[in-house]
Order: C-alpha cells, then sequence, then structure tokens
C-alpha cells in the first residue's frame, strides 16, 4: 500500500544552511500492517509521518500510495488524499478550541461533496466510548477523552490509513493503555496503522517496528511476539 | 466546501468569537450607519426642497412669460410693469405654438386694500384667466373655482386664500359674501386650499383671485399683462417651446434683430437644477464619508482578522490534516471576513435610518431613506470584506500545516 523509494527531505535553516531531516528512506508497507516508528528526538520521525500523511513533500524520491506517485500531486489532490485515506491522531489531541466533540469529529466530512454524516460521528462517538459527551466543549473533556475525540475523527471518513505521532504521549498510562487497546483493535479491523513512539511499551503492540537514526531506518524488524490487546468488552 | 458550509461555518466560528466578532463589525457599522443617515437627511432636504419648489411654481411643464428685458427679480405688479404683453400675445402663444397645450394672462397688482365690513387686509391680487388655476395647480377648499362664464362676463367674483379667510372673516362662512376690493364689491365664491410657506419662507396664502377681465375692464383699467403662463404639451420640450414663444412674440412686438426681447420666459426646469445644486456640497462630503469609513472599517476588520489567523493556526493545522486544501482554508476566512463585513453593514443601515428619520423629524423634514444608497451600502460592505479579507484568507491558505501542528 505504500512504497516509498530513496525519500529525502532537506530543510533550510534561517542562514541558510541545509538539514537533512530523511535521507534515503526506502520502506514498503502492506494493508492491515501495524508499524511502530522509534528514534531519538530529532531523528526525523514526524517528518517521515508527515511526508506518509501527504502534509509535507519528499524533496527527494517518490512516494506511491496505493500505487499512485503522490509526491508530484497538487495541493488539492495531496489534501484530496488527506481527506479520503489518512486519517492522523497527533499528541497534542488537536480538537478545535470552543467546538463540541461531535463537531469536531464532523470536520474531515466537512470536505467532501456530500451532505454530513451525522449519525455516523454520533456512532463513532459511541464506538470510542464517548457518546455522552458528544455535545461537551473540548475544554469539557480529559485528556483521554480528547485523544478518543481524535481518534473518532481521523475515522470519520474510513481512511484505510491511520498516522499517529506519540498518540499516548501526553496521557498518563491508563489512557495510553485504552488508546492504544482502540487502535490495534483498528488495526485487526484491517486498518494500517503507522505509529511514532518513544514508548517501548506502547511498541510491543505493533508487529514491525523501524528504528530511525539521523533521518535514515538503521532497523526494520517483525515483533517475534506481537502483543496481542485484551478484547475490548 | 460548498457555500452554505461555508456559512454556516463562518457563522459559528463569528458567533463563538463575540467580542472579537463585535469588534470587527464596529468600523464597518459606523462608516455605513454615517453613509446611510448622511443620504436619508440629504434626500429628505432635496425632496423638502423640491416640494417647496413645486408649490411656489406650479408642475413642471409650466413656463412663465413677463414683460421687460433685462434681469428685473421678483414679481413685477401692473404699477410698475412695461406695458407690452397684450391679451392678444397670450392667445396667439396659445393658438400658433405647436408645443403649448394653453395659455392664461394674469394682471397682477398689491398694494390694495381689501375690505369686508370694518376689516381691511392688502393680499397680493392676481386677476387670472379661467384656466390659470388649472395650470399653476390651484385647488378650492371651499366654494368654486373660476369658470369661462366669470371671465366672459366680467363677473364681479373672487376667490380667497387661506390668510385673507381668516383675516377678513374669521370663523364666518365668506362663501356668497361680499368683499371690497378698492371699493368695488365681489362677491366670495371660492376659498383656496392652503399651500403653505414658499421655499422663502413667506406665506402664500395671503393673495385673492378674479377674473382677469373683470380686474382689466373694472379694477385697474389697464390692457396689458404682468404675465402669461404657458402650459406645456410636453415637459420635456420646455426649450423647443421657448424657441417657438420667443420668435412668436419678437414677431408680435415687432421686434428686428438687433433689438433685444421686450420680454422673459422663465424655465423652471433650470430654476429647479440650480435650486437642487446644493446636492455638490453634500456629495463631496458623502465621498469623503464613504471613503474614510472604508479605510477604517476595513483597517479593523483586516488587522483583527490577521490576529486571529495567528491565533488559529492550530485550527488551520487540524483543518489541513484531515483534507481542507489551500482554497478551502481561503474560503474559510475570506467567508468570515465578508460576512462580518455585511452584518457590520446590515447593523449600520440600520443604525442610519433609525437616525436619519430621527434627525428629519427633528428638522421637520418628511423622512426619506435613499434605496439606492442602502443597496451601495450592501454591495460596499462585500467589498470591503474581500478586499481587507483577502490579506488575512492568504495568509492563512499559505500556513504551513506541520509548522502548525508542531507542539
Ligand atoms: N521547518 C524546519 N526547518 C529546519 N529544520 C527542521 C524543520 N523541521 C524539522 N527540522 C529538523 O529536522 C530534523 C527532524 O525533525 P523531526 O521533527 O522529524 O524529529 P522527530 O524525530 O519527530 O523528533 P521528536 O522526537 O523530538 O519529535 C530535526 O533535526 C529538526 O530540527
Ligand atoms: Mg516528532
Amino acid at each position: 500500500m505504500i512504497k516509498l523509494s530513496n525519500i529525502g527531505r532537506t530543510y533550510h535553516r534561517g542562514d541558510g544552511t541545509p538539514v537533512q531531516a530523511l535521507r534515503d528512506v526506502s520502506l514498503d508497507i502492506t494493508q492491515g500492517e501495524f508499524v511502530t516508528i522509534r528514534g531519538a528526538s530529532g531523528s526525523g520521525k514526524s517528518t517521515l509521518l508527515n511526508i506518509l500523511g501527504c502534509l509535507d513533500t519528499p524533496t527527494d524520491g517518490a512516494y506511491l500510495l496505493g500505487g499512485e506517485d503522490v509526491s508530484a500531486y497538487s495541493d488539492r489532490q495531496r489534501s484530496h488524499v488527506r481527506n479520503q485515506r489518512i486519517g492522523f491522531v497527533f499528541q497534542a489531541f488537536n480538537l478545535l478550541p470552543r467546538t463540541t466533540a461531535l463537531e469536531n469529529v464532523e470536520i474531515p466530512a466537512f470536505y467532501v461533496n456530500e451532505a454530513i454524516d451525522r449519525n455516523k460521528a454520533l456512532s463513532l462517538l459511541k464506538r470510542v466510548g464517548l457518546s455522552e459527551r458528544a455535545r461537551h466543549f473540548t475544554s469539557e473533556l480529559s485528556g483521554g477523552e480528547q485523544q478518543r475525540v481524535a481518534i473518532a475523527r481521523a475515522l470519520m471518513n474510513d481512511p484505510p490509513l491511520l498516522l499517529a505521532d506519540e498518540p499516548t504521549g501526553n496521557l498518563d498510562s491508563d489512557a495510553g493503555r485504552s488508546i492504544m487497546e482502540l487502535l490495534s483493535e483498528l488495526n485487526s479491523e484491517g486498518r494500517t496503522i503507522v505509529m511514532v513512539t518513544h514508548d517501548a511499551q506502547v511498541a510491543s503492540y505493533a508487529q514491525r517496528e523501524l528504528v530511525i537514526q539521523d533521518g535514515a531506518i538503521v532497523s526494520d524488524q517483525q515483533q517475534s511476539k506481537p502483543a496481542t490487546a485484551g478484547s475490548p468488552d | 466546501m460548498n457555500w452554505y458550509r461555508t456559512i454556516t461555518l463562518a457563522w459559528r466560528t463569528l458567533s463563538r468569537n463575540r467580542l472579537r466578532s463585535f469588534f470587527m463589525m464596529l468600523g464597518v457599522t459606523i462608516g455605513i450607519a454615517s453613509l446611510t443617515a448622511i443620504t436619508s437627511v440629504g434626500e429628505a432636504t432635496k425632496r423638502d426642497t423640491i416640494a417647496g419648489f413645486k408649490r411656489m411654481i406650479g408642475t413642471f411643464d409650466v413656463i412663465n412669460i413677463q414683460p421687460g428685458g433685462g434681469a428685473t427679480r421678483g414679481m413685477p405688479s401692473l404699477a410698475t410693469v412695461e406695458p407690452v404683453l397684450k391679451f392678444g400675445d397670450a392667445q396667439a402663444i396659445a393658438d400658433e405654438a405647436t408645443t403649448v397645450q394653453r395659455t392664461a394672462g394674469v394682471q397682477f397688482a398689491f398694494d390694495i386694500d381689501v375690505k369686508h365690513r370694518d376689516k381691511t387686509g392688502s393680499p397680493a391680487i392676481f386677476g387670472v384667466s379661467a384656466d390659470w388655476m388649472q395650470i399653476r395647480g390651484f385647488n378650492v377648499s371651499l366654494g368654486n373655482i373660476l369658470t369661462e362664464e366669470d371671465v366672459r362676463s366680467l363677473a364681479r367674483v373672487v376667490i380667497i386664500g387661506a390668510d385673507v379667510q381668516a383675516a377678513l372673516f374669521g370663523d364666518e362662512d365668506p362663501i356668497g359674501k361680499t368683499l371690497r376690493i378698492a371699493e368695488i364689491p365681489f362677491q366670495v365664491t371660492g376659498v383656496l386650499e392652503s399651500r403653505g410657506v414658499g421655499p422663502g419662507g413667506s406665506s402664500m396664502d395671503d393673495l385673492l383671485l378674479i377674473p382677469v377681465t373683470t380686474a382689466s375692464r373694472r379694477l385697474f383699467n389697464r390692457d396689458y399683462l404682468t404675465s402669461i403662463a404657458v402650459q406645456l404639451k410636453n415637459p420635456e420640450l420646455a426649450d423647443e417651446a421657448i424657441q417657438e414663444i420667443t420668435a412668436i412674440l419678437r414677431d408680435r412686438h415687432g421686434i428686428v434683430p438687433p433689438a433685444e426681447d421686450d420680454f422673459k420666459i422663465s424655465n423652471p426646469r433650470a430654476a429647479m437644477a440650480q435650486v437642487t445644486q446644493v446636492d455638490t456640497t453634500l456629495s463631496k462630503l458623502l465621498v469623503g464619508v464613504v471613503i474614510i469609513a472604508t479605510l477604517i472599517g476595513g483597517t479593523v476588520i483586516m488587522s483583527l482578522m490577521l490576529i486571529a489567523v495567528s491565533e488559529r493556526q492550530r485550527e488551520i493545522g487540524v483543518r489541513r490534516a484531515v483534507g481542507a486544501s489551500r482554497r478551502d482554508v481561503m474560503i474559510q476566512f475570506l467567508g468570515e471576513a465578508v460576512m462580518i463585513s455585511v452584518f457590520g453593514g446590515l447593523i449600520g443601515i440600520a443604525l442610519g435610518i433609525i437616525t436619519g428619520v430621527m434627525v428629519a423629524i427633528q428638522q421637520q423634514l418628511a423622512p426619506a431613506i435613499l434605496w439606492p444608497a442602502v443597496a451601495g451600502s450592501v454591495l460596499l460592505s462585500v467589498g470591503v470584506g474581500l478586499v481587507f479579507g483577502l490579506q488575512p484568507a492568504w495568509r492563512a491558505a499559505n500556513i504551513d500545516p506541520v509548522e502548525a501542528l508542531r507542539s
């Protein structure tokens, strides 16, 4: 489903010195995989995830998503890809302020030329265990609840690929565990998940682990013993 | 994003940021309010001027001929006027000028005692032919208008103005009573409808009308007129009519070049145009107000929007991440700018109309609303939102989503 060939991403600092955030990254991810990316701070994890998510464009190499070369796409085409095929989950949740949980979940549907399916948004909130909180404003939700709303939002347009950048990084371990259980459940339904994490515990939910160092992949291993999440009640 | 979504989203954002929205609107509201108020007061003043003018000169299809060349001003009376306009002139113009509907000769005099019992007045005295009342738009509130028969038979009948009625008759019914004009008895057959005050501020009701034939033979013993009122078939053809009449009168008076006319012809439209010239000062003021208001209102919107864009970077990042294109973000912010500006404009229009009506009432004018200015204000608000929303929207659209989402 994902094929990166010799991807490079070079930033230019204010003074003009180039920073190679990614160098020569080649990678294949197949449908239904659960992949984690680990690495030191500044190693290029977020950069890689943003390129996978069509939020950022590589300066070198080619990115094939579902067989299409999206690295050559226009802004509108890439926006459409993000809208239809990719769901983002962020460390900082990134719900909109002064907006209800339900309205947050509906945002992706906003950019589709069809009527907004409120029932679908409600059922997604139910799915993440927040049907009671649908009309609550963001500021009235706990961190774990906010992250679950964010996951419901990522699922609104039913994308096959979920990208999560340290989704548990701002949560305590209980809330983090329930988020991870939710993600592995989504993975077991066939969704591809790529997740950045520092936490080995969290990484153990995945079947495959990439380690990245100075913008290059230095290790790519199948987990010997994929941890299966306890089935949710 | 379709229109409906753009509007609902803008509405949601603006209504959840009331204070900011309020300040964004303020400039446009004040600007449009002053614009609307000034135009409606201006319109009320203009209509009042025109109405006063019409009351004084009658309708615009009437032009007036006076004897004497040169530039005499005001209304010459029989005592001072050159004896050049004759009854025959009025008849000839009516018969020969193709643009003319009908004419009415007038003999005008003042400073003549008018008595009823022990009461005396000296209203303006108009000897007029039968059509004159219709030409000039005079109506009676009591009794009858002058008839052809009155004129033909040199009847000693008089129609009195409202002031004369009040001064000489008080509460008494004047119809059928006798008046003495220069000691000659006349029977009152009608009372004129009140015409209020003219543009000069003096009453237009201190007058009386008698048949011009009676005036000429029985009262003044003069065979010339102080003016001829000419009603045109088509008021648009005033210039042609003036040419025709000039030719007829010069011929009848035996005037050959290089001799000047011994009469002059008024053009009510030209005079009217002069009266409404005051407009230009007002419109200059208005242009100034519009420019300043637009700039202030637009600048307020632009700076508050720019602040909002930087405060809402994260929102922009999220929207981009879930599928908004640059264009979607641009439209979202432009939509907000236009909506706030239009709301500001609509509130401004409402406030301006209220102010305009209050000022008009206070100035004792009939309130008027200049609808084209209202429509223009709506368009202006849309324009202000679009133009001054452009830079913030552009900036919002070009925010790097990766940058915006970095925690
Ligand atoms: N806009 C930018 N301009 C210049 N350099 C940048 C920019 N964005 C990222 N970098 C650099 O690129 C490198 C990779 O950054 P990235 O955010 O991908 O790291 P990361 O692995 O996600 O780190 P962390 O674990 O701290 O989130 C870093 O050295 C960073 O300083
Ligand atoms: Mg990172």
